[in-house]
């Protein structure tokens, strides 16, 4: 693991050692490298963990969100060059230090084995993309963001610190690997509510679960283009792997305390979907589409079969880089227009023909249309959650049908109808924007070819 | 060799869209390149039909395994059976046609590459949901039809209507695309499979919840009423869209998977009866409104719905085998109405409305004639294509054992179906001209003359050839009274003298007040009114309003963190704000200090 992680660290030297012409080519290129030499990552011969170390391991469930972090920072990378161009060299390489440093820290949580180390590095995340966040942003709104974000997150996952605590001392050991053999129930007590719900909230808050999402639509809206990625693409899954990893654990209580979570999820899903129909502003809807899709994964978690896992698992890779790429888009139409508003990028298809085929394309992966990888981890989730009650079907459906509408919406608003006049003279889309969509579709269409390697642990 | 030639003949269709990558696309022959691939696809396809009609033979191939998790195997497989093997080739063959029509029809648009291409990966899909062996691979096709229809008939996009209609066509698909996974979970979760031979092998019990699932499906994509309003709509589109999606191919697509359902089906006497009530609601409805309307393409979208309805009636009294041959059959003379009503849009610069045309039988002689045996062949008049499956839906409906309500509905639909028929007809061919004198009408242009002809003879001989080679599956009615054997055909000819009359006795009438039964006939039943109205309004605004306003910024906001932050400043405003009393600060200070000494002595 350490031949991903020091090359990462290497980064930051390179960073500050490159000429001034070659910042960008020279950060961007060597990310891809190193997101090359993850990708043998995806190959696990077993069903077992690829230990590196006493650190550092890998399994199937983590494989795929590791290689989803290493590929997107040459993205972000890319998306943000326009964004910094007239900033002065020390403060690009500022932002690209605090890339990498997330980059960094967030392989760590990934292979982390122990779950102490995981948390303090699902903590340190915070710090970077605070500072991307609050000084980066394009609106004074960012610090609220800011506030907002960094609140939210801190007050749910402060109870799992001494959660985590607690379980060292009941078990003796805090490491991913054992965990998995120590299979005694939890005593049905009031102290072990409380230690679920503290070992389930901090993860909740991220993914972010209804009701406590209100830091991902400002945080999404505030940040500059590098930090609504990382924040669709991978932070919001570093809820969805923690909740996957730490359930085995808590195993008779899940049971029933799943219940109001998974209602409040499925009713969230609803109005989250719903809020997206009313929304004028582009970041808004993609962060609010977000947060439905992130309360399938959430359901899928807590209802527990192996196929609502496989589905949880194919669904944050898929969104990861389906609204990674709708970021993306939004961002290269506000660099046009100036502004998220949708009616204002409206006929953008006639100006930029190879740009709307790629919205067309994000759009259809937004609603999962088959055989994209989006509609295996949806499929598999609103299978696994229709065997647990039937009724779903009805909620899922709904949601399904939303979905469809709004992604259609967003496409029909900013690229059909009749272009107006204010972007008569805008820029035609760059070779690099044109690869940097490619290099997240690219990704989304060959994983349909072997969705296996997404599915985590197919037991 | 049978199997490898169906291959041959689906894989040919993915070579022009494999050759846009190489940047050959760009040139202008493009189209004629895609036109030719389907006709030698066509052809390609013929051999193994042949093959099947000798021999009977049905297979199922599996090429290539996909994924197989737990005890899930999902594979590339193809199901080459009775429906697939004769629907291919008539699909092909009407394509082609259209393909020709589009070139003439679409020839001026600067993108016409990208229809082609449009048009191309939509029959693919359909030919990979009509060839699925597996519910995952016929969802793909089910998919990508709509999303295909989505982008066709916003094909236009600067229109607002095209938009609108397209969005339309996606609300109602994915309603019924609801239905569909419903019953793909519950065949995962019952029967452990989605291969469509291991389904119907286990034929598991209580098959109603994953039936009206199915029956959802069918019901969105094929227009059923309640699910209906989005294939009029689709008439935004352009016409060889209309002709193809909306006419042959993709509207069937739902009557095609009940009748790949029917194995579960014929068991089931509660959906069978639903089915047929469905379908004749659908039938006669539809018919209704396609009788006041005044756009031509949209009485014939009307009639593709009515038609569909028909087709679901035949599901609903367990004749799939009927249902499939009417499919067959209409998909050439219902694309040639198309083609034709396109033709005469065209010469009389996209003029849609009837009441505008008149005389065309004088300038536009070759379409009249098709016009004229395609609504014929539609309503069913004696060995015309229509006949051969019309005919033999309605006698097998009136010998069985069904419910009367349903059947009537029916017959009232055949008999207005010849009524509109003859509503275009009167209108837009015969009488004096009505169109303005400065419109130049050409119609001989070789794509568009020899793509209807192809249609044309399609229309009068193909239900002949398609009805006597195919083997005859459930043995027809043979003997019935006289009086039943020539009830269809009785009511139609009612439909055509009555409509013919009251056309002629109104044709100088003015219609000073409209009667609520032309209000209700006109505005298609106040449906799209109050459907298109009353929901979304309701439903968006409760999002606006309730999920957006009140829960999330007044709420939630509110709750957590402005309350918690609102706490905070008070308190820290009353605790931090000096007042000078220093005695009190002392004072408090040394509590403080006696109490934690007192206490760190007396620990033990």
């Amino acid at each position: 693991m350490l031949k991903i992680i020091i090359p990462t660290i290497m980064l930051m030297p390179l960073t500050w050692l490159s000429k001034k012409n070659m910042i960008w080519i020279n950060t961007t290129t060597y990310s891809l490298l190193i997101s090359l030499i993850s990708l043998s990552l995806l190959n696990q011969p077993s069903n077992n963990s690829l230990n590196f170390s006493l650190m550092f391991f890998s399994d199937p469930l983590s494989a795929p969100l590791l290689v989803l972090t290493t590929w997107l920072l040459p993205l972000m990378l890319m998306a943000s060059q326009h964004h910094l161009s007239k900033e002065p060299l020390t403060r690009k390489k500022l932002y690209i230090t605090m890339l990498t440093m997330l980059q960094t820290f967030l392989i760590m949580t990934f292979t982390a084995t122990e779950l102490i180390s995981f948390y303090i590095l699902f903590e340190a995340t915070l710090v970077p993309t605070l500072i991307i966040i609050t000084r980066w942003g394009n609106q004074t709104e960012r610090l609220n963001a800011g506030l907002y974000f960094l609140f939210y997150t801190l007050m749910g996952s402060l109870p799992l610190l001494v959660a985590l605590i607690s379980i060292q001392n009941l078990t003796g050991s805090l490491n991913f690997l054992l965990i998995q053999y120590w299979n005694q129930a939890l005593p049905d007590s009031w102290s072990n509510i409380f230690l679920w719900l503290a070992c389930m909230m901090a993860f909740m808050v991220k993914m972010p679960l209804y009701g406590l999402h209100l830091w991902l639509p400002k945080a999404h809206v505030e940040a500059p283009i590098a930090g609504s990625m990382v924040l669709a693409a991978i932070l919001l899954k570093l809820g969805g792997y923690g909740m996957l990893r730490i359930t085995t654990m808590l195993n008779p209580q899940t049971s029933f305390m799943a219940y109001p979570f998974l209602m409040l999820s499925l009713w969230g899903m609803i109005m989250t979907s719903s809020i997206c129909l009313r929304q004028t502003d582009l970041k808004s809807l993609i962060a609010y589409s977000s947060v439905s899709h992130m309360a399938l994964v959430i359901v899928a978690v807590l209802i527990q079969t192996p196929w609502s896992y496989m589905g949880a698992t194919a669904l944050m890779i898929a969104h990861g880089l389906t609204s990674s790429m709708l970021f993306c888009l939004a961002n290269s139409n506000y660099e046009r227009t100036h502004s998220r508003t949708m009616i204002l990028a409206r006929g953008l298809q006639t100006l930029l023909p190879l740009m709307a085929a790629w919205w067309l394309l994000a759009s259809l992966t937004n609603l999962a249309l088959p055989p994209s990888i989006n509609l295996i981890g949806e499929l598999f989730v609103v299978m696994s959650s229709f065997s647990w009650s039937n009724i779903t079907i009805i909620l899922m459906g709904a949601n399904i049908t939303i979905t469809a509408l709004y992604s259609l919406y967003m496409l029909i608003t900013t690229q059909r109808g009749k272009y107006t006049h204010h972007i008569n003279s805008i820029k035609p889309s760059f070779t690099r924007e044109n690869a940097l969509m490619a290099l997240h579709m690219t990704p989304l269409l060959l994983l349909s070819l072997n969705p296996k390697i997404i599915l985590g642990f197919t037991y | 060799m049978f199997s490898s030639l169906m291959l041959v003949s689906l894989l040919m269709l993915t070579l022009p869209i494999m050759s846009s990558i190489f940047n050959t696309y760009k040139n202008s022959t493009f189209p004629h390149h895609v036109k030719n691939t389907i006709s030698y696809a066509f052809i390609t396809s013929l051999i193994p039909t042949m093959m099947f009609i000798h021999s009977g033979q049905e297979t199922i191939i599996s090429n290539w395994h996909w994924m197989t998790m737990q005890t899930l195997k999902l594979s590339l497989s193809f199901k080459l059976d009775y429906f697939s093997m004769i629907f291919v080739p008539v699909a092909l063959f009407v394509t082609w046609s259209i393909m020709e029509f589009s070139l003439w029809y679409m020839h001026s648009d600067p993108y016409i590459t990208r229809f082609f291409k449009y048009l191309l990966t939509f029959l693919i899909t359909m030919m990979i949901l009509v060839t699925a062996n597996n519910l995952f691979q016929l969802f793909i096709g089910w998919e990508g039809v709509g999303i295909m229809s989505f982008l066709l008939i916003g094909w236009w996009y600067g229109r607002t209507d095209a938009n609108t209609a397209a969005l339309q066509a996606i609300l109602y698909n994915r309603i019924g695309d609801i239905g569909f996974i419903m019953a793909m979970a519950w065949f995962l979760f019952n029967t452990n499979t989605w291969d469509l031979q291991q389904i119907f092998m286990l034929d598991p019990n209580l098959t109603n919840l994953p039936l009206l699932g199915l029956l959802l499906a069918a019901t969105g994509k094929s227009a059923q009423f309640g699910l209906h309003p989005w294939l009029p709509s689709a008439m935004e589109g352009p016409t060889p869209v209309s002709a193809l999606l909306h006419s042959s191919t993709m509207v069937v697509a739902g009557v095609f998977l009940l009748i790949r359902f029917h194995p579960l089906m014929e068991n089931n006497k509660t959906i069978q009866s639903l089915t047929l009530c469905l379908g004749a609601i659908t039938t006669l409805f539809t018919a209704i409104c396609a009788l006041t309307q005044n756009d031509i393409k949209k009485i014939i979208a009307f009639s593709t719905s009515s038609q569909l309805g028909l087709m679901i009636v035949t599901i609903g009294i367990n004749q799939p085998y009927l249902a499939f041959l009417h499919i067959c059959t209409h998909a050439f003379f219902k694309a040639m109405l198309f083609m034709c009503s396109g033709s005469i849009i065209h010469s009389l610069n996209d003029e849609q409305d009837i009441r505008k045309m008149g005389g065309l039988f004088n300038a536009m002689p070759f379409t009249t004639t098709s016009l004229i045996i395609g609504s014929l062949a539609l309503t069913g008049i004696p060995f015309l294509t229509g006949f051969y499956s019309k005919d033999l839906i309605i006698e097998t409906a009136n010998t069985s054992y069904t419910n009367a309500w349903a059947l009537l509905m029916t017959l009232i639909a055949t008999s207005l179906t010849a009524a509109y028929s003859t509503r275009i007809i009167f209108f837009a061919l015969l009488g004096q001209p009505r169109f303005l004198p400065l419109t130049s009408i050409n119609e001989n242009n070789p794509f568009l003359i020899n793509s209807i002809k192809r249609l044309l003879i399609g229309s009068i001989f193909a239900g002949f050839f398609i009805s006597n080679n195919i083997y005859p599956t459930t043995v027809p009615e043979m003997t019935m009274p006289t009086y039943m054997k020539l009830t269809a055909l009785a009511v139609t000819i009612l439909g055509f003298t009555l409509a013919l009359e009251l056309s002629l006795m109104t044709h100088n009438l003015k219609l000073e007040h409209s009667t609520s039964v032309f209000k209700f006939s006109n505005l298609l039943g106040y449906y799209p009114t109050i459907m298109h109205r009353l929901p979304p309004l309701a439903n968006l605004s409760m999002s606006q309003k309730s999920a957006s306003l009140l829960l999330d910024s007044i709420w939630l906001e509110n709750i957590l963190p402005k309350s918690i932050s609102q706490f905070q400043m008070k308190t820290s405003i009353l605790i931090s704000t000096q007042k000078g009393q220093i005695k009190l600060y002392f004072l408090s200070f040394l509590i403080t200090l006696t109490l934690s000494m007192l206490l760190f002595n007396l620990h033990e």
